[in-house]
């Protein structure tokens, strides 16, 4: 082997300890910053029918995300995300408009996520809810 | 021509690389006779650079909150994934950087590299021992356990023994009469802000220093190595003949690191609480404390020192009256003989007093 092999082999051979040692220091430092699972993302919430008020909406976390659960006029419950599709801000609710606002930009929204004005460009995610026994059920 | 080459042509004909990498690197000249002593400097580099890393780390979780300090370490330790090896590097990185920081003072010492012309490097270098102790010491109460609450109280007690001020300092150190919530804010913007930004600068005129006065030949029995310097005009210290930086010496000090990363892993895999105690694993209590609590290694002679002494204002003198002999030490010692073995009263010195300071530090781990 010539002197030129020889430093292409070392060349190499450096080369292929930095990589091993650059990907054992990454790991360990990815791993560590990478964010963390939510606990049980799986389960569904469970809310008093006593705590949604008549003519109110009740924000609470689902899945890690920002949700509302909304009394309409016919007495049945919504449940929706509370992010906006816009950009993602979280909705109001407007008691006496009877519909969700984003503050953001304007969004409007009504009880059932359907956009009524403002730049969404589409609906409210809409959830699973149940209602049995005085608890409202989320997902 | 490949787009590497062509990148470098183009960095190269606006700021002239090629000249930096031959002034600092391939044509800084080194002496022959040195020896791996001199890459301690480098290991501290690396040493600072991974606690600085690692502590920023760490502050992504970390919660500076006396009701939550302790929680939050627990779920860095036990929860975040590689949280534990984040931690122990920087629990175990700080603990051997002191011992490097002292290996490193040891070998200048025993050098005589700290005569004139580098009085500067030397006093620099004494400071950065005592601010990367000052950091060591904030830093240990950040986990908010048994071990750093009371550890803490007794270190910042000592500073009572002031005359006149001693009660207002304490209380001043402490942001109160006892060591509690608003110590750990104070000690917690003194380790994350103030000490990193103190000790990155004093390295950065360590290293200023050293460039300006150019690196001293370890000396040897028949040459003294002395520097040609008389006094009055600058003088930088030329090695005609010498090994360059890069890749020679440069060599040296990256076996050195591999060594002392060795080390750190040997410690943080095989022995990982060899600097923990069972109450580092207790939350903080106020109202009790625990038995036989003691400071970290590098303190434990301080520790035992004001224990002799009946009165803990002779310590503390006694104390800085030692630091400030050593600070001033180049003034003092201030002979061209560098060779060890022909400076017998400094030898004697020198050794007595690491001795001394091994036999205190044995003594307070033992009382």
């Amino acid at each position: 082997m010539g002197q030129e092999g020889r430093r292409l082999f070392l060349m190499t051979c450096i080369g292929g300890v930095a990589v091993v040692t650059a990907g054992a220091v990454a790991y360990p430092v990815i791993s560590y910053l990478a964010p963390r699972k939510g606990k049980d993302n799986s389960a569904s919430v469970s809310i008093p029918e006593k705590d949604l008020p008549p003519d109110g909406a009740k924000f609470f976390q689902y899945h890690g995300k920002a949700a509302v659960i909304v009394r309409k006029k016919d007495g049945s419950v919504t449940a929706l995300s509370a992010v906006c599709t816009h950009l993602g801000c979280i909705v109001q609710w407007e008691a006496q408009k009877g519909q969700f606002i984003c503050p953001c930009h304007g969004g409007q929204f009504s009880t059932d996520g359907k956009v009524l004005g403002g730049p969404p460009p589409k609906p409210l995610e809409l959830l699973k809810v149940t209602v049995a026994n005085g608890v409202i059920t989320i997902g | 021509m490949t787009l590497i080459s062509k990148l470098y042509d183009w960095v190269e004909s606006r700021l002239g690389i090629s000249e930096v990498i031959q002034k600092e690197m391939t044509g800084y000249l080194l002496p022959r006779t040195i020896n791996k002593w001199y890459s301690l400097g480098s290991v501290l580099l690396f040493a600072f650079a991974l606690q600085v890393i690692s502590g920023i780390l760490l502050l992504i979780y970390y919660v500076p909150d006396a009701d939550k300090a302790f929680k939050s370490v627990s779920v860095i330790m036990n929860e975040i994934p590689f949280g534990w090896l984040i931690r122990l590097c920087h629990a175990v990185g700080s603990n051997l950087m002191v011992a490097t920081l002292f290996l490193h003072m040891f070998s200048v010492l025993f050098m005589g590299s700290y005569k004139k012309p580098r009085e500067l490097q030397w006093v620099s270098g004494f400071t950065l021992l005592n601010l990367v102790m000052g950091i060591s010491l904030t830093g240990y109460l950040l986990p908010w356990s048994q071990l750093s609450f009371w550890a803490t109280t007794v270190a910042t007690n000592s500073v009572g023994a002031v005359p006149v001020i001693g009660e207002y300092l304490v209380e001043f150190v402490r942001g109160g009469k006892l060591v509690g919530p608003p110590t750990l804010g104070r000690f917690f913007a003194v380790h994350v802000a103030i000490l990193p930004v103190v000790i990155a600068g004093l390295i950065g005129a360590h290293l200023f220093f050293l460039k300006r006065t150019g690196i001293s030949a370890p000396p040897t029995r028949n040459n003294q190595a002395a520097t040609t310097w008389q006094g009055g005009a600058y003088h930088y210290d030329k090695h005609e003949g010498g090994i360059p930086f890069f890749p020679n010496f440069f060599l040296h000090d990256m076996t050195s690191i591999s060594i002392y990363f060795a080390c750190l892993l040997g410690v943080v895999f095989f022995s990982p609480y060899l600097f923990f105690t069972p109450d580092s694993f207790v939350p903080a209590n106020a109202f009790q404390t625990p038995a036989h609590i003691k400071p970290e290694w590098y303190f434990l002679a301080n520790y035992q020192i004001l224990k002799i002494f009946p009165s803990e204002i002779i310590g503390l003198t006694v104390q800085g009256a030692g630091m400030t002999f050593i600070a001033l030490l180049p003034f003092v010692d201030r002979g061209d003989k560098r060779y060890p073995l022909q400076r017998p009263l400094f030898m004697v010195c020198a050794v007595g007093g690491i001795a001394l300071f091994i036999a205190l530090s044995i003594w307070g781990h033992l009382s």
